[in-house]
């Protein structure tokens, strides 16, 4: 099991090296001269060529990387060109809002998603289980924007219940803070809860109809021990790796959803960085992003030596 | 048994009584039985009218092949006939009380209680995230109230009972990390904890190696003994049945065609559906039968209350009544029934063999070079060398070291259980799996060598049949258009005379040249595996792998397609690799066997040589294992192999002394085993001296005297 975190995070270092490569070499191909940019359209050429000396921008490109890389190995992700300040708080500030979206969402979505699916598996064929394979196929099939509008119009203008958008810190208040977090959450649970569901149904009937299921009925176990001490533990894999990939898509920004309710986390601050060109925070965004992926992807493969003994014992044979 | 006895630990065969004259009044009693299913095209009665009692103390055997509805019966017994499946009448009397007229929650009641369960995989009957003390546990605290710490004492005590020898550690193991012998004496230990008046065993030992079946049914017999238990002992395995069961109950199409005592049953079967079963097992006998009596057509099924004889459609007595008159059950005393007008008639008449016997054939006159060449063969599977020291791997010895020639026309069996190696020589043969040492010669050539450059010529000519003969085939594609594909791959012909060939195929294996239409889920298991066997035919092979061709099939069936292989040798000169698990087929069919074990071949010979002393210690482990009909000889003393032991290979020593029950001692973990002859091409690897392996009696005496059975 050690040896094989150990392993697992040896390959994230590894990726996150190769991402760092490439994100560095694709915003350097980006179109736009950071120096010019800075010293603003009307700059003489011997200003932008000092403010290139100074960035260092006028060294290789290999010599500008391993600067880059080493500060950020010391936790200095630089400075926003725009926002003339420190990457580093910014970027810990948006990636806690977004965290603080994530596991509310995400904490809604397993408990509904993983509660539906098991009552629509055992209800097989029946109306409950047609009913919530309706509702999953419309939240499949209807996009996110759309609820979210259809939220904020009802719940926000009409109803005039919750905030529309924006954010509070907790600070000034849970229940304001709380309000806020409503409609992305909703919107966000409207979206995923759907594939969890679905997901759980699946692997639940397949668990349903093994031996062991079986045998567990045979030895005259109730149903209700049947199917969460039985059943659920072993259909769940498939489950936890969707909600890993959820977390990782929550954590790396939900563009549409944080516009929508102008909630101020790591998708708002990636597209703020993009259409300012504001490169050190694009390039710093996208890797703490690409991190938040692996990271969430590594607990995901951990939590399935947790269920599941097997794979625990795979771990530590392989 | 004449040397070294104490390290050979024997029990007597179980002791089938005669049948008491009943007095008292049965555990079980079934009645007019009859379940139906709900398909997509309407309902299909799986059993009709079953009626049978089991006493107190009773082992009634349930016998029948797939579709007989035997496992319906006991899933009815137990409520767990799942999906679509309704008893549409009948009583089920278990101590006198109708299940059937009991609420679900009273029936769940019993259920791991009074009446207990095993069931036919124990791989998958395990839950693999909970460990199997907590698993064994759950009926003792459901049932009996105990407290965990309480049921904890009593699963050690269980473990213990079932003849676990390390009772703490395998209760807190999981499922996964025990042997399938393990797993399965756990699942009978959760069945006995709440000390149940019956037992439900629906294939128990189907899935396990020979040995471990045989200590399995030894367990079990001990236990129904000494705890006084009734069984309903669900098999399709007539050889087992004779072991373990007092009664036997011959089910077909759903409907009881026989019933009586064992030894009756078995030794004089009065219906001519048993009297065909028994008549097409593959047996361990002096003169080799050219090819196996098999019973044609295919299984009934029946939507409604049967009109005529069952069985009447593939009876080769049946005559105008039978298929116009259903039978009535009727009784002849001392317990037995036969569902047959003319059982009296047919007393003396025994099922028609057109086959007649053949002389065993020994090693064909060598004229000319082995088609196949294997030497000093090797594969080691999940070996890395990874730059990461944690994740370096020296990997697992699949085959070490295995040399032997296939010639043509000849039939090479490899016998073998799970994990020998037989199914990796198989392959290694075939070129799909690389060699990681050592040549495999086809005619000549380096087959893994030419694949290896993108060759593939060779594979028209050496072809393969699996086990599975539903998964073998693409659902997706037709019958014909799985044929034509060897035909295009090799551009043989246009789209005409592919479809030519593809008819001609079929009628060769049997089946009507229209199923090249058809899906394979349209065809029966034994209709599939002809079509497989076609599709190996369709480049004209001169070698076929036969990977536990005929092991899925029923017996009847496996009869039919063990013939059709024979008589593809016959005509078109083919060469056989037969793996098999079971030693009775390799003795039906194949010229020369090999016995492996861990990967190492122990023993190899004619068959004829092999079946009788001197023999490998494995190799006389394995046959006084097979069980038998009382025709063959009473049973041996079974020679009795412990479970599991240290994985074999690699270690230097003989592969098989973690097991053997004559090892030697140092000698036999230290040293490769000298490799000796005994006679011409019989050759066994053992340390202990020919002269000492051959006292030993034989397991098989009719096969005993005369070269007329080696040769």
């Amino acid at each position: 099991m050690l040896a094989y975190t150990l392993t697992r995070l040896l390959y994230l270092a590894l990726v996150l090296v190769v991402m760092s490569v490439l994100i560095f070499l694709v915003t350097q191909a980006m179109p736009g001269d950071v120096a010019s940019m800075i010293a603003g359209q009307f700059a003489s050429p011997e200003v932008v060529q000092a403010i290139s000396v100074k960035l260092g921008l006028d060294q290789p490109l290999i010599v500008q990387y391993g600067r880059w890389a080493a500060g950020i190995l010391h936790g200095d992700l630089g400075r926003s060109l725009v926002l003339e300040q420190p990457i580093a708080p910014i970027l810990m500030e948006a990636l806690a809002r977004s965290l603080v979206l994530a596991v509310v969402a995400l904490t809604v979505v397993a408990v509904a998603g993983i509660g539906l699916g098991v009552l629509a598996a055992v209800r097989r064929g029946k109306l409950t289980d047609q009913m919530v394979s309706g509702i999953s196929y419309l939240g499949i099939a209807v996009p996110d924007f759309f609820w979210a509008i259809v939220l904020v119009l009802v719940f926000g203008s009409y109803m005039k219940l919750l905030p529309t958008g924006g954010y509070t810190p907790v600070a000034e208040g849970v229940l304001p803070w709380a309000a806020h977090l409503v409609l992305p959450v909703v919107t966000l649970v409207l979206m995923l809860l759907a594939r969890i569901a679905r997901l759980t149904r699946s692997s639940m009937i397949d668990v349903l109809q093994t031996n062991y299921v079986k045998f567990a009925r045979a030895k005259g176990m109730p149903e209700s021990v049947v199917i969460l001490r039985h059943a659920l533990k072993n259909a769940l894999l498939p489950t936890i790796t969707v909600l890993a990939i959820d977390f990782g898509l929550i954590l790396g920004g939900v563009v549409v959803i944080e516009t929508i309710f102008s909630y101020p986390g790591m998708g708002r601050l990636l597209l703020f960085a993009i259409q300012r060109h504001d490169l050190p925070l694009i390039q710093a965004t996208i890797l703490v992003v690409s991190a938040a992926y692996c990271l969430a992807n590594l607990v995901a493969d951990l939590l399935y030596a947790f269920v599941n003994p097997k794979i625990r014992h795979g771990m530590r044979t392989a | 048994m004449t040397t070294a006895p104490h390290t050979r630990s024997a029990v007597p065969p179980v002791a089938v009584p005669a049948p008491a004259s009943r007095p008292a009044a049965p555990l079980l009693d079934v009645r007019g039985l009859t379940i139906s299913y709900g398909t997509g095209r309407g309902t299909l009665r799986a059993v009709s009218d079953v009626g049978f009692s089991i006493l107190p103390g009773e082992v009634m055997g349930l016998v029948g092949e797939s579709g007989s509805g035997k496992s319906t019966v006991a899933m009815a017994v137990l409520d767990l006939l799942g999906e679509g499946g309704r008893v549409e009448s009948g009583e089920i009397l278990f101590r006198g009380t109708d299940l059937r007229r009991l609420a679900p929650a009273e029936r769940r009641a019993l259920r791991g209680d009074s009446i207990a369960a095993v069931f036919q995989d124990p791989f998958t009957s395990l839950n693999p995230a909970l460990t199997v003390g907590r698993q064994i546990a759950e009926p003792l605290i459901r049932h009996k109230r105990l407290t965990p710490r309480q049921a904890a004492v009593r699963v050690e005590e269980l473990l213990g009972e079932v003849g676990i020898r390390d009772p703490r550690r395998v209760a807190a193991a999981y499922p996964h990390e025990l042997s399938g012998g393990m797993q399965q004496r756990a699942l009978i230990a959760t069945a006995l904890g709440c000390e149940p008046g019956l037992l439900i065993l629906d294939e128990p030992t189907t899935a396990l190696d020979v040995t471990v079946e045989a200590r399995i049914i030894d367990l079990l017999a001990k236990l129904c003994d000494s705890h006084h238990l009734s069984a309903l002992f669900v098999s399709h395995n007539l050889g087992i049945v004779n072991r373990i069961c007092q009664s036997v109950t011959v089910l077909y199409g759903g409907v009881v065609v026989e019933t009586g005592p064992t030894g009756r049953v078995l030794s004089r079967p009065a219906h001519p559906y048993t009297k065909g079963l028994i008549a097409a097992l593959p047996r361990i006998t002096a003169e080799r039968r050219a090819r196996l009596p098999s019973i044609p057509g295919t299984v009934a099924k029946l939507s409604g209350p049967p009109a005529a004889c069952v069985f009447a459609p593939r009876c080769p007595f049946a005559e105008e009544t039978c298929r116009s008159h259903p039978q009535e059950m009727r009784a002849e005393g001392d317990g037995t029934g036969v569902r047959c007008w003319k059982a009296d008639a047919l007393a003396t008449t025994s099922w028609p063999d057109e086959g007649g016997t053949a002389p065993r054939r020994g090693a064909l006159p060598a004229r000319s070079a082995p088609l196949v060449e294997v030497e000093h063969l090797r594969k080691i599977y999940g070996a890395s060398t990874s730059i990461l020291p944690w994740l370096r791997r020296a990997g697992t010895v699949a085959v070490d070291d295995v040399s032997f020639t296939i010639d043509r026309g000849e039939v090479l069996g490899v016998v073998g259980e799970s994990g020998s190696g037989k199914s990796t020589i198989g392959r290694a043969l075939l070129a799909l799996t690389e060699p990681s040492a050592g040549t495999v010669l086809f005619d000549g050539a380096d087959f893994p060598q030419q694949v290896r450059r993108g060759d593939q010529t060779l594979r028209r000519r050496a072809q393969l049949v699996f086990q599975n003969s539903a998964a073998s085939l693409n659902p997706r594609k037709t019958v014909g258009q799985a044929m034509e594909r060897p035909l295009v791959l090799a551009g043989r012909g246009d789209a005409e005379e592919r479809r030519r060939t593809v008819a001609g195929l079929l009628t060769r294996v049997g089946l009507p040249a229209a199923y090249a239409d058809r899906y394979p889920h349209e065809l029966s298991g034994g209709e599939r595996q002809r079509v497989n066997i076609a599709r190996a035919l369709a480049t004209d092979p001169e070698f076929v792998v036969c990977d536990e061709a005929v092991s899925a099939l029923d017996v009847s069936v496996q009869a039919n397609i063990l013939n059709l292989l024979a008589g593809l040798r016959d005509e078109m000169g083919l060469s056989y690799l037969f793996i098999t698990h079971d030693i009775a087929v390799v003795a039906h069919i194949a010229d020369r066997v090999l016995v492996v074990y861990g990967g190492t071949i122990c023993e190899e010979g004619p068959v004829g040589r092999v079946l009788r002393p001197p023999y490998h210690p494995y190799t006389e482990a394995l046959l006084s294992a097979v069980p038998r009909l009382a025709e063959d000889g009473s049973e041996p003393p079974r020679i009795l192999l412990e479970d599991s032991a240290l994985p074999p290979g690699g270690r230097g020593g003989c592969a098989f002394a973690g097991r053997c029950p004559r090892k030697l001692g140092a000698v036999c973990d230290e040293q490769a085993p000298p490799v000796r002859e005994t006679d011409q091409g019989h050759r066994i690897a053992c340390h202990i001296p020919l002269a000492t392996l051959a006292e030993r009696a034989p397991v098989f005496p009719k096969l005993a005297g005369g070269d007329a059975a080696a040769r």
